[in-house]
């Protein structure tokens, strides 16, 4: 450790660039077992909302070319239950935790943005404005510009600590919610959520997840998401996390040259949960052969 | 749990299509009958998710029973003694057998041998001899034969009758039943049978412990793909809250 991979994404400070993916590494604390989850860059808890939820019908999981296809339906243990549970124990981990929350309005993302305001140790807060898998908020805020500052705005008003801002790949003008949300004070962007999707097993002729459609992730999407990235990073100035089949060092760079300023590792934890540790030891040798901080690549690809 | 990235020490093909692998412990593999790991090769993102198989030994060496049903099987069982593999485990919740002197009675439905193999193999190192009836479509599919011999009583039942009674491993069940109405029943294998069987308990009110599959990304509890619709309205997620579960929590009958 020698500190050349320490980040920041405007307010927020991190050790390293490089975090784990909401809905993909739980609470964090299931995985103090096998590995030091205060090495990662930050924690992005799964979805947060104030009541807990039960989440969709199964089978809610199912693989696909390089990737998978989710429909949980943001399955937690709300907001009271994250608080005297996961969260007392990543405290006590000395782990970077970053809440990703989940409303069904502006007002509910709002008022856990208020209760968590309150609340010792969170780095910040990921709005997710495009989690495809629910029936009410999730992306139908993050489709279009105004609904996004909309929601950023309440968010921004509830709580002084850092907001990252999660977008959907499914935005008609992705730049332009990405604008409308910095305008609304949000400090960073995460880009992307998974994009939907649906399969059908041939056999039974039925659809392969018992929502019938998913979200889209792995290394599948990589090619879409470091599009979008590129193209949020020539419209905004704020810092963007780069999303979408992250499985090792070379996946990271490739966010980084389209303009992100940290990566998320997602799907690939299933492959192997010390998937981010594994890229941040690989990152910090990079660094330092290269003489160069990770910010040095950021946007720097040749056009 | 741990997470290993290990070797592979020893294969056996007991039939076409069927693979015990058996890889090194650093030092060792622990885990009980029921319990599973999660095992993925260094083959790159084809398929990309680990996936699951019950425990079959542990010890300096680990071993799982792998039946060739897609992509991700075919590649396990085309492994070699010293290939790499990364091991996951042990995870959820295994069968509790601690209820001695009982007649058990072990119920294995085509792969699901595995971990029913695991628990006799126990239940007789702990001084029980377990009833162990197995079904599978053909004999072809019936492996590992001989080691359930040594550890219980067996019978087995195939569909096309090319050994054991000719017809489903429930037929059997509900013989044995009738003369063992106090048996514990233990099973694991398709879902169908797994059914049938919890069905046959619960009318009963014969205990029973069923092990159940679904298709899951994480086995850690972290990512709630297993979700199962428990008869308490509740969902159960089979990597943390089972794989073993009580036969009245899933098929019990409505109050
Ligand atoms: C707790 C647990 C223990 C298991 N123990 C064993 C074992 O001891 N030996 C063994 O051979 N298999 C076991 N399985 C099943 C095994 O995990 C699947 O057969 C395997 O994941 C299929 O991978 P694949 O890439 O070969 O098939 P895929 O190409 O992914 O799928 C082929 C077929 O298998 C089905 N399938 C996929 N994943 C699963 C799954 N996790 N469970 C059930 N069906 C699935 C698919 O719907 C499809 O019909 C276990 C599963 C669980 C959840
Ligand atoms: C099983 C699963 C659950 C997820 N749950 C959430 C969630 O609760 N909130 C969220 O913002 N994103 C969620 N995501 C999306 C991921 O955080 C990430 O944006 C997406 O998977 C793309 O990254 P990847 O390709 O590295 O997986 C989930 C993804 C998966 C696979």
């Amino acid at each position: 450790m020698t500190g050349i991979l320490e980040t920041r994404l405007g307010p927020l400070k991190l050790k390293n660039p490089v975090l784990v993916a909401s809905g993909t590494f739980g609470y964090g604390v299931e995985y103090e077992d096998i590995m030091d989850i205060s090495r990662i860059g930050g924690i992005c808890v799964k979805g947060i909302s104030l009541t807990p939820r039960p989440g969709n019908p199964p089978p809610r999981v199912c693989e696909t070319p390089a990737g998978m296809l989710n429909a949980i339906g943001l399955a937690n243990i709300g907001y009271d239950a994250f608080i005297s549970g996961p969260l007392q124990r990543l405290r006590e981990l000395c782990a970077t935790v970053i809440v990703n929350t989940y409303g069904t309005s502006a007002e509910e993302f709002a008022e856990l943005a208020r209760r968590f305001d309150k609340v010792e140790g969170i780095a910040a807060l990921e709005v997710n404005i495009s989690c495809p898998n629910v029936n009410a908020g999730g992306i139908h805020f993050g489709m279009r510009p105004e609904p996004a500052r909309e929601v950023t705005r309440a968010v921004r008003e509830a709580t002084r600590l850092p907001i990252i801002v999660k977008l959907s790949p499914e935005a008609i003008d992705l730049a332009g919610v990405a604008q409308a949300v910095v305008e609304a004070g949000a400090d960073a962007l995460a880009v992307m959520n998974t994009i939907r999707g649906m399969s059908i097993d041939v056999d039974t002729r039925r659809p392969r997840l018992g929502s019938v459609m998913g979200g889209l992730s792995g290394p599948a999407i990589r090619p879409l998401a470091v599009r979008l990235v590129y193209e949020v990073h020539k419209a905004v100035s704020a810092p963007i996390i780069g999303i979408g089949g992250v499985t090792c060092l070379q996946d990271a760079l490739e966010f980084f040259l389209a303009g992100a300023s940290a990566v998320q590792v997602g799907t690939a934890n299933y492959s192997n949960p010390r998937t981010s540790l594994d890229i941040i030891d690989d990152f910090e040798t990079y660094c330092i052969e290269h003489h160069l901080f990770p910010s040095d690549l950021t946007g720097k690809v040749q056009i | 749990m741990k997470w290993l990235r290990t070797t592979i020490t020893q294969i056996e093909r007991p039939a076409p299509g069927f693979a015990l692998l058996r890889f090194a412990g650093q030092p060792e593999i622990q885990g009980e009958p029921g319990q599973f790991v999660m095992v993925r090769g260094a083959w790159g993102n084809d398929p990309i998710l680990a996936r699951a198989f019950s425990l079959v030994e542990v010890g300096v060496h680990g071993a799982i029973l792998v039946r060739v049903v897609g992509r991700g099987t075919r590649r396990l069982a085309d492994m070699r003694p010293g290939d790499s593999i990364d091991v996951l485990g042990p995870a959820g919740h295994g069968f509790d057998f601690s209820g001695k002197g009982d007649v058990s009675v072990l119920v294995a439905g085509g792969v699901g041998v595995a971990p029913i193999l695991m628990l006799a193999e126990s239940m007789a190192a702990s001084g029980q001899r377990p009833i162990v009836l197995y079904g599978a479509r053909g004999s072809g599919e019936l492996v590992l034969c001989e080691r359930l011999a040594s550890a219980g009583e067996v019978a087995v039942a195939t569909e096309d009758g090319s050994r054991g009674h000719r017809g489903y491993v429930t037929d059997l069940l509900l013989g044995v039943l009738e003369k063992q109405p106090s048996a514990h029943l233990y099973a694991c294998g398709p879902e169908g049978m797994l059914e049938a069987v919890a069905k046959m308990a619960v009318r009963r009110s014969v205990p029973c412990q069923i092990a159940l599959e679904s298709p899951m990304a994480c086995g850690k509890g972290t990512c709630k793909g297993c979700a199962v619709l428990a008869r308490s309205g509740q969902y159960l997620y089979i990597c943390s809250d089972g794989p073993v579960l009580s036969a009245d929590d899933i098929y019990g009958e409505e109050q």
